[in-house]
């Protein structure tokens, strides 16, 4: 019975990619009488049915030893591709959580989208973006999930780009694409090498190849190197972090499942890889130094943004960015554990910030004001999230957070300050947010705002009440074991909470008391305004690649076409004008040409004949 | 000093201005034109017929419901009519409480004053205190978040203000499209009449609002508020969705630090006479809504006519999206002429040149309106 | 069998072109849409037929005709000729279905059509090097006249340019066969008896040069490759479909039924030379259309750049590797043939090419949204994502080639990155964005012709999920292609492992 039911695990993926193929009708072509909503009711069906599904997996696997699926997608010359699964308590528990949030993300859309009429093709994009996260939580095969990023990178493509009539919606959609493909293409390059060293592509072998791999140091820094540029794209570490930022021009349940699944995707298979990463230290070292950047440079910029979406879309960069540290660290343990903590607190955070942006109509976090006492949902989302993503009450982040430091201070103990230093600087930042959003006076923009509807304040509620559950949910699990270690547990804690709360009260002071700014800016003027457009603007980095590599690429391939035109078409042009310089009238009208050509032939013929001709006689 | 000189104006619009000084209308006269407008108006009229009763539906009966599932049916939930509902084959009443919002956000201004004031709040607070008394954990949400079921009931008060202002404009149209079948409405400056009288004979309808908790009724618009039809409904209603409204997600990035949206409400121009019809039907643009809704409801005259287009049936609703513009600038010249601070016909010079300076104030706005694309 | 694949067209042609004047003018049409939907049954029952597992020639036949110039009537087709046989039967059916209804003198257009179907299938399906050549030639004419008489405003100048450059190509390959033959000694023009020869490798890679120059010419190789633009910018676009769909796959049939099958010790000695010429092709490809503002010139650059992995393929030689190439025929086949019918849609409604001012085109009413659809499916595919059919050729290529060629792989996959860069910029400006007002008012799309789009789209992705489906017919044959062959990947794994520092070295600092 258990087994069969393990059997039908590689059904999950299936079920939003099952869905997404199915509505497509309604997406693109549109069905003429009625409205696109029930191919919006039938992906969700599909996400319950992945999500029962799952549920009904968990228990089955839990316990056991993990179970490999396998289907042979292409064999032919000594090359075997396959599409592989493992079922283990960890991809079964991601899936459920995927599903969770997808069907979360999709009851909100519900009613955040109700007037949008390409709710189809909205949902149809979910449903696929689920089914391939899905497969990726439970891919077992290199291949499979570099196939899979491939397919999130398309997703992501289509899903920004959805409100495809909307300027900067065509150039994030563009810089989403791009970047994340640069990525896989350095993670492409990898795999082929791979599929070339090791004798398969699965985890397992991978690992197994990786003990006894005889590389060279540099070979297998430079391969490292290439298989962690695609975690880095899609994770939104620096240097290619600026698309998460555009991206937030998409819908805001897309953003819900990007800033916490897409995301954790990537990191998910660089855990996956991290045998083969440890191969060289230098690999390592190099996911240290990027997730510590991305860390504490993400951290800074969130404090500088305006816009209420992109103040938490960096910080999403900057947890992605502890989690680099740990894999860097080889503490893969520590990084799942962040990922899932900040994936579900980081949601609800979402959740919050678009119904506040479906209330105000605004974006900006300085025409927004005194919006708490009339949007409980909202505010308890908003502040659960807030409380579940820093360590300041004993949620989620909080015990991860412990958890971190504990594995961490053997091997690094200047991660945990780190660790601390973006645990304090997302608490100023979720705290600034929120003194601007829901405290303070109201403004023009948020004079009337009833909360919004039940499509959107379910799925609030239902995940403040997972959030507030975590500690609970994570003990039950069995998640939150403690190590023995120098540095008794409260110190850690302690510390934590400390930094959360000066965290809190600076942000707090900053936006209550009119003094810093203006002591700074009297001060400081220039320094400050420098500083802070740098942070505002995400480090200048579009800027700074728009004047290298696109200004270099766009710069190229126009001298290249200009070449092509005149130096290598002229040159032909000019043999082709040569020779056939007296026949100029044959050039003119088409019947001369094709009787140019049909001589051609005849020559051939005679030069034919001629040739066996002398060849007999010899 | 200016000379004034009535048969020249040097506005860009002073074609325009010019034609309503004559009796014209914004929309220049035609049959085509005409023929558009009232079928137009004729499957707006029962869309509208629709969407107020199931505002006043939800003003009355969902006061407060914190779970309004079937808040779309009118308290008629059958199999079929849910059947029905979830294969979206239903009005969209999404649309109405899109405008509601619009409203709601840009605000009344006297409505506004008289939520804001302790009258209201004192009413309020007597049907909320009813509303939740056999409701503990909803007491409780109260007593934590003390402004959240006012505002709802203040939405309460917009979706009955918007329901109240379409139960007349609806018969209104219908009874237009009417008139056009017996023959009655022959010009674009007809229709135009039609509404202005209809407006003026409304006027001066008093907006109340009331709900029944557990068979006891609570006033929340009293008519000692003092609202009336024309300038506490119509006017803002046609200032907050014909001429402001909200930016469409599909067309308009929200972000902050792009800044293309501006700070000030007043600066909004993203109405029915402003928008684009070409996007109708992509992503990101509620009116699809509508124009969905209006398509099925088409007389058969103006389907027909649509159909012979170079498109047919596959850009219907742009279409329709065109001839809801032309009326809706029909009902905007008969808001602007009841709005004239002189009859439009005066013989008297300063009379007609404070008319003049009034108009070529709404052409000024009407500048980047869809106005210049139908003259 | 197959020769009535080669003749039926040829007859069609000659029923079609003669039909009398007077008769409507949808017969021509019809006519040639019945005998390709016959080529593609009949293609259909040939790979039912056809034994995979049998790597040789099947379904052989033998007319002895001019025996004395070494010139006999031979058919067979083996794993290398039937996927193209079977994507030329598919794709002559759908350039004939997405042909204007209307078109200007209907009987000599579906009469050339149909003559340069039995062309191509003839040049594949012949196992005589002079009879290919016969074919080869055939397939010109017709070709020349489509692009000459239904083609843009400048087609003289491109057809006179197409029909210049693959002249010299025919006589480049004539000259190669009557080389190899004259100094071998043989008088027989059979593949068979060619490729057993015993030249020196001087002569060999005298022949050879002939050989890649006439074949590059057809693929095209930079730098011989300005023909194409012109050629598809000027073509309609059943022509250009077929061009990109099936003409071009003639040059790299050639390369490795020629260049490959004839002078394999002169090949394997040309390899790296050969493998970075693919690269020079593949990466000058993708640059240059990156600056392209004409869609169907971006595309006809793209295709120089996809071609260009097939040289790749050839190079390193291995049976992976051959395998990937012909797969990625078919795949590119597929692929560009959607891309032209797409363009081709998209400047019939709009009248313009230009991706700098068309815009907004996904606008659902008054756009092309069910074309802008299956425009980002066949961007995608193009570009390489998996589930369609591009990415499964090109990462059978790469598997194998870097075995053989590290650096040049690893270079040749950049490509793929640039292909996305100037295929999003066609996506982003054609058809994101808001429909201008210049576009309001495009002609209404027909179901006739979105259904040509939609069947590639459809096999480009089921390809894509199952290509079993796409290599299965190759194995044998690319397996035995090079089984005589001095084992260049044998000897190479001891240095493979010393150059893939230095490859992979060089991905990173570009």
């Amino acid at each position: 019975m258990t087994e069969s039911l393990l059997l039908t695990s590689w059904w999950v993926p299936f079920y939003g990619l099952a869905g997404a193929v199915l509505t497509l009708p309604w997406a693109t072509v549109g069905v003429r009488s009625g409205g696109p909503r029930p191919a919006a009711y039938f992906n969700m069906l599909m996400t319950v049915l992945a999500l029962v599904h799952g549920l009904t997996l968990l228990p089955a696997v839990w316990g056991r030893l993990p179970l490999q699926l396998e289907y042979t997608w292409l064999e032919t010359q000594g090359m075997r591709l396959a599409l592989e699964l493992e079922v283990s308590p960890v991809t079964i528990g991601a899936v459920v959580v995927i599903a969770f949030l997808s069907l979360c993300a999709q009851i909100y859309a519900l009613g955040y989208m109700e007037k949008d009429w390409a709710l189809a093709r909205f949902f149809a994009l979910l449903g696929f973006f689920e089914g391939a996260i899905c497969g990726l939580a439970m891919s077992n095969n290199l291949l499979l999930s570099y196939a899979l990023l491939e397919m999130l990178t398309l997703s992501t493509y289509l899903l920004v780009g959805f409100w495809y009539a909307q300027p900067l919606v065509v150039t994030a959609a563009r810089d989403a694409f791009l970047t994340k493909r640069v990525g896989d293409l350095l993670l492409l390059m990898g795999v082929v090498v791979l599929a070339n060293l090791a004798p398969s592509l699965n985890f397992q072998d991978l690992a197994i190849w990786a003990e006894t791999a005889n590389l060279s140091p540099l070979s297998a820094t430079l391969l490292g190197l290439a298989l962690i540029a695609g975690p880095i794209g899609k994770c939104a570490q620096i240097p290619l972090h600026f698309w998460l930022d555009e991206a937030m021009e998409g819908p805001n349940p897309a953003s819900i499942m990007r800033n916490s699944l897409v995301v954790a995707c990537g990191a998910y298979v660089l855990i996956k890889m991290q045998p083969v990463l440890a191969l060289s230290p230098w690999v390592l070292g190099a996911l240290l130094v990027v997730g510590t950047a991305t860390a504490i440079g993400a951290s800074c910029v969130a404090l500088a943004q305006i816009d209420i979406k992109r103040a938490l879309s960096h910080s999403t960069s900057a947890y992605l960015g502890l989690v680099f540290v740990a894999v860097g660290l080889e503490q893969n343990e520590v990084a799942l554990l962040l990922l899932l903590t900040h994936a579900v607190a980081k949601a609800l955070l979402f959740m919050s910030v678009g119904a506040v942006i479906l209330i105000t109509s605004t974006q900006d976090v300085t025409e927004m004001g005194g919006l708490w006492s009339r949007l409980p949902a909202t505010t308890t989302a908003f502040v659960v999230g807030g409380a579940a993503s820093v360590s300041l009450l004993p949620l989620g982040t909080f015990w991860a957070s412990i958890y971190a430091s504990e594995r961490l201070w053997p091997w690094a103990p200047w991660a945990i300050g780190v660790l601390l230093l973006v645990n304090g600087l997302t608490a100023l930042n979720l705290t600034r947010v929120y003194c601007r959003v829901f405290l303070g006076p109201r403004q023009a923009k948020t004079r009337r705002a009833p909360e919004i509807a039940w499509p959107m304040s379910v799925p609030m509620l239902s995940l403040s009440i997972i959030n507030i559950l975590s500690p609970v949910i994570l003990h039950e699990l069995g998640l939150l074991t403690s190590v023995e270690g120098p540095v008794p547990t409260w110190v850690f804690g302690g510390s934590l909470v400390a930094s959360s709360l000066a965290g809190c009260l600076v942000g707090w002071w900053i936006t209550h008391e009119k003094l810093p700014t203006a002591w700074v800016h009297a001060s400081f003027a220039q320094t400050w305004r420098v500083a802070h457009d740098f942070l505002a603007y995400d480090l200048y980095i579009e800027r700074f690649y728009r004047q290298t590599i696109v200004v270099w690429v766009a710069g190229t391939s126009s001298l290249m076409a200009k070449f092509d035109r005149h130096l290598v078409d002229g040159v032909v042009n000019m043999i082709g004008v040569a020779t056939i310089a007296g026949g100029e009238g044959l050039k003119r009208s088409a019947p001369g040409q094709a009787q140019a050509y049909l001589l051609t032939i005849l020559l051939g013929v005679i030069v034919v004949c001629a040739y066996q001709l002398t060849t007999m006689l010899r | 000093m200016v000379m004034y000189d009535q048969k020249v104006s040097s506005h860009p619009l002073g074609r325009v201005i010019l034609r309503m000084e004559a009796g014209g209308a914004l929309l220049p006269d035609g049959s085509d034109n005409l023929m558009e407008v009232v079928g137009v108006l004729k499957s707006y009229g029962v869309v509208l017929d629709a969407y107020w009763r199931n505002l006043l539906y939800i003003a009355d009966r969902q006061f407060l419901v914190f779970f309004p599932f079937f808040k779309y049916f009118n308290g008629k939930v059958s199999l079929p009519k849910l059947l029905d509902h979830w294969a979206h084959q239903r009005i969209n009443y999404e649309f109405s409480e899109y405008c509601m919002k619009a409203m709601l956000w840009h605000g009344a201004a006297k409505l506004d004053a008289y939520l804001d004031s302790p009258a209201f709040a004192e009413r309020a607070g007597r049907a909320i205190r009813a509303k939740i008394k056999f409701n503990p954990a909803a007491g409780l949400l109260h007593r934590l978040f003390p402004d959240f079921l006012p505002e709802w009931a203040r939405q309460s008060c917009y979706y009955s203000v918007l329901g109240q202002f379409w139960r007349v404009m609806s018969p209104m149209f219908l009874v237009l499209s009417d008139r056009y079948d017996r023959g009655e409405i022959r010009s674009i400056p007809d229709v135009v009449a039609h509404i202005k009288d209809g407006l003026v004979a409304a006027a001066n309808l008093p907006l109340t609002y009331a709900v029944d908790i557990r068979g006891e009724r609570y006033e929340l618009i009293p008519t000692e508020a003092d609202l009336h039809f024309l300038m506490d409904a119509a006017v803002p209603y046609v200032e907050a969705v014909f001429f402001r409204s909200f930016p469409f997600m599909g067309t308009v990035s929200y972000n902050a630090q792009a800044g293309q949206i501006s700070e000030n409400q007043a600066d909004f121009n993203y109405g029915a006479l402003y928008a684009d019809p070409l996007p109708i039907g992509g992503s990101g643009i509620p009116p699809t809504l509508l124009m969905q809704d209006m398509k099925q409801h088409l007389p058969e005259y103006l389907r027909e006519y649509y159909l012979g287009s170079l498109r047919g049936e596959e850009d219907m609703r742009v279409q329709i999206c065109v001839s809801f513009q032309k009326s809706m600038f029909c009902v905007t010249t008969a808001a602007i002429l009841g709005l004239a601070p002189y009859p439009i016909d005066t013989d008297r010079p300063d009379q007609q040149r404070a008319n003049r300076a009034y108009l070529e104030n709404w052409m000024d706005r009407l500048m980047h309106s869809r106005l210049p694309a139908f003259n | 069998m197959l020769s009535l694949l080669v003749w039926l067209p040829i007859l069609g042609a000659a029923v079609v072109g003669f039909w009398p004047a007077g008769a409507p003018a949808v017969w021509p049409r019809r006519i040639a849409l019945s005998v390709a939907s016959v080529g593609l049954a009949l293609s259909a029952v040939l790979a039912f037929l056809y034994n995979p597992a049998d790597g040789g020639l099947q379904f052989r036949e033998f007319v002895p005709w001019m025996t004395s110039l070494g010139l006999s009537y031979e058919l067979g087709i083996d794993g290398l000729s039937l996927p193209l046989l079977l994507l030329n039967a598919f794709l002559v059916w759908i350039a004939i279905f997405s042909s204007d209804e209307n078109v200007q003198r209907p009987r000599l257009y579906y009469g050339l059509l149909l003559l340069l179907c039995g062309g191509v299938v003839g040049a594949f399906a012949t196992q005589n090097a002079l009879l290919f050549f016969l074919f080869y030639e055939l397939e010109l004419i017709p070709l020349y006249l489509l692009i000459a008489i239904w083609g843009g405003p400048r087609r003289n100048y491109a057809a006179t340019k197409f029909l210049l450059y693959t002249a010299i190509s025919g006589i480049m390959i004539l000259a190669a066969f009557f080389g190899l033959a004259g100094l071998a000694g043989i008088a027989n023009y059979s593949y068979e008896t060619l490729a057993v020869h015993n030249l020196p490798l001087a002569t060999q890679f005298l022949l050879l040069g002939a050989v890649l120059v006439a074949f590059g010419i057809k693929i095209p190789l930079v730098p011989f490759h300005t023909w194409l633009p012109d050629a598809h910018v000027e073509a309609s676009t059943p022509v250009s479909l077929l061009l990109a769909g099936v003409l071009l796959k003639l040059g790299t049939y050639g390369l490795l039924r020629f260049g490959l099958g004839f002078f394999p010790e002169a090949w394997s000695a040309a390899a790296p030379w050969l493998a970075s010429w693919a690269v020079v092709s593949v990466l000058y490809g993708c640059m240059t259309a990156i600056a392209q503002k004409d869609m169907k010139k971006m595309v006809a650059y793209s295709s120089i750049g996809h071609m260009g992995y097939i040289l790749l393929a050839a190079a390193a030689a291995t049976p992976l590797s051959l395998l990937g190439a012909v797969a990625q025929m078919v795949s590119h086949g597929l692929i560009s043939g959607l891309l032209f019918l797409l363009v081709g849609v998209v400047y019939k409604k709009t009248g313009t090419r230009d991706i700098d001012v068309l815009c907004g085109l996904l606008a659902p009413e008054r756009g092309l949204p069910f074309i802008g659809s299956l425009m980002i499916l066949a961007v995608m595919a193009s570009a390489g994502i998996p589930s369609m059919v591009g990415f499964v050729a090109e990462f059978i290529i790469f598997r194998a080639s870097y075995a053989v060629f590290p650096v040049q792989t690893l270079l040749c996959i950049l490509g793929t990155g640039l292909t996305a860069v100037y295929l999003l910029i066609l996506i982003n400006r054609a058809f994101f964005g808001r429909l201008p007002a210049q576009f309001a008012n495009l002609p209404q799309v027909r179901w006739s012709e979105r259904l040509p789009g939609l069947a590639i789209a459809l096999l480009v992705v089921f390809l894509g999920l199952q290509p079993q489906w796409l290599v299965r017919w190759s194995e044998a044959t690319t397996a035995a292609l090079v089984a005589g062959r001095p084992a260049l990947a044998g000897a190479l794994p001891a240095q493979a492992e010393r150059i893939d520092t230095v490859a992979v070295r060089r991905a990173h600092t570009p």
